[in-house]
């Protein structure tokens, strides 16, 4: 691995969007108008949405997360400048790693965004410290983005990468616990929630933020999240390199 | 400028019994050639005919159905293309940034990792191409022959020995073609070996050796002299050479 090429790589990402006004605009603006609608709709049920609220978070981060991490590495794809990158001789692990530095810079200030945005604007009541719920959207952010980045590899345009949103996306809204209790659903879909790296996220969030856990009591969630996140990065740079 | 670094005695690009299929099409079939160390070799050959294809497989990214390819001595690698120059019929630039910071990235990419010496290089071949004015701009504000003009310089910029270039000149006015084969003249003569695909007979005129791809094989191959020599006649011109091999010998 070269340091050299992976922070080539993630200063260029992070200068590309950067200079892209408008995209790093909808970065923020995005999460805001999203929660909004959140806040409103829940305007007057209160305890129901400091109940929903850990759940939300992590829905909407990996969302956002799997679409800008997605749309961007194909665009790379599309451009042919990814399969320029890979004439040169650049690493996978070099390219994996700095992509992914560089898309969790924007990835943690749109989670930053929906949690401040959740837990202030919303007004939510919740247990825990900020920080450590941080912890855990860090580690979902990592999962996001290595999913974007290995099912990118399978879309061949942008409209390809977004209808891969509701088939990756929906069954990790529906059975993660964000929506339902994953214990409650017949034993089918409980067996498959707990294959969705969402799932521990929810959990761990929902520990933290009802009933007032800390990062210790989470081993096993922090732990597998962990493992989803290295799995997808591992099976992106097996894909990375196809035409 | 490139030059050095080539295995000493071997040739620049060998190429036995080349196969390549994209499912049941075969797009590349037997190919088989040798290009030696400093020569401008031209790959002609109509839309389709398998010329990125061939270049891509040398370049390494991709593999072949079967047959052999030797890049400076050694199978095409990641480990070895900083001795390779790949210039893509896309131009493949990143549109946000300025000339100066593409030409950085790709710099860093080929392991220049010092920053003196990278800037010493990417000065030269901006100045090369005729961009060092234009250094801050955005590519996004470029014309078509700026940014292939980039896309070249980031093809040198590691000065290689070995120029991969796919159609470089497609699209560029009169004046600009004319000053490119200027600058592949110039590496050719500093000792740099150039493959450069094409399908124009402007372009086949300079090179060195040409070999005219039809329908994934090679159908002729020579130097301009004698394959104009081959349709028998003493005034052929390149067009009517690559018409008279592509039709199998009649002209």
């Amino acid at each position: 691995m070269s340091v050299d090429r992976t922070l080539a790589i993630a200063e260029r990402i992070v200068r590309q969007i950067v200079r892209d006004r408008r995209s790093l605009a909808l970065i923020i603006v995005a999460p805001v108008i999203v929660m909004s609608l959140v806040g409103f709709s829940f305007a007057d049920q209160q305890q129901v949405l400091d109940r929903i609220a850990p759940g939300l978070i992590a829905v909407f981060v990996l969302f956002f997360t799997f679409i800008l991490t997605g749309v961007s590495f194909l665009r790379e794809r599309a451009q042919g400048t990814l399969e320029r990158l890979l004439t040169t001789p650049v690493g996978r692990v070099d390219i994996l790693v700095g992509y992914t530095a560089g898309f969790l810079i924007f990835a943690m200030v749109q989670s930053v965004v929906v949690l401040l945005f959740t837990v202030w604007a919303l007004g939510i009541d919740y247990q825990g410290t900020i920080w450590q719920i941080w912890v855990v959207l860090m580690l979902l952010i990592v999962v996001g983005v290595s999913l974007g980045i290995f099912i990118s590899t399978f879309a061949r345009n942008e409209f390809q990468v977004v209808q891969f949103i509701p088939i990756l996306m929906a069954p990790q809204i529906f059975l993660s616990g964000a929506v339902a209790d994953v214990d409650k659903m017949p034993a089918p879909l409980e067996a498959i929630a707990y294959v969705l790296p969402l799932t521990y996220a929810v959990d761990g969030l929902k520990d933290i933020m009802l009933r007032g856990d800390g990062l210790s009591d989470l081993g096993f969630e922090l732990g597998i999240m962990a493992a989803f996140g290295l799995a997808l990065l591992a099976a992106a740079a097996v894909t990375v390199r196809r035409p | 400028m490139p030059g050095n670094g080539t295995n000493s005695t071997g040739p620049a690009v060998k190429v036995e019994g080349l196969v390549f299929s994209y499912g049941s099409i075969k797009v590349l079939d037997e190919i088989s050639l040798e290009i030696p160390v400093g020569e401008v070799f031209g790959i002609l050959g109509a839309n389709g005919a398998g010329k990125t294809t061939l270049i891509r497989l040398l370049v390494g990214l991709m593999k072949p159905a079967s047959g052999g390819v030797q890049v400076l001595g050694e199978p095409p690698s990641s480990r070895r293309s900083d001795r390779v120059g790949y210039m893509p019929q896309l131009n493949a630039l990143y549109l946000e940034l300025s000339v100066l910071e593409n030409l950085s990235f790709f710099a860093r990419m080929y392991g220049m990792s010092d920053k003196a010496s990278r800037r010493e290089s990417v000065e030269s071949v901006l100045r090369l191409v005729g961009l060092w004015d234009r250094r801050d701009d955005p590519v996004l504000r470029l014309s078509g022959g700026m940014r292939q003009r980039v896309s070249l310089a980031i093809s040198l910029v590691h000065s290689p020995p070995l120029l991969l270039l796919d159609e470089p000149t497609v699209g560029l006015d009169p004046e600009l073609r004319a000053s490119f084969w200027d600058h592949f003249r110039d590496m050719a003569e500093a000792g740099t070996t150039l493959i450069i695909s094409s399908h124009t007979m402007d372009d086949a005129a300079h090179c060195d050796r040409l070999a005219f791809l039809r329908e994934g094989r090679f159908v002729g191959d020579g130097s301009p002299d004698e394959l104009r020599a081959a349709t028998g006649r003493d005034d052929a011109t390149l067009e009517e050479a690559f018409l008279h091999f592509v039709r199998g010998g009649q002209s």
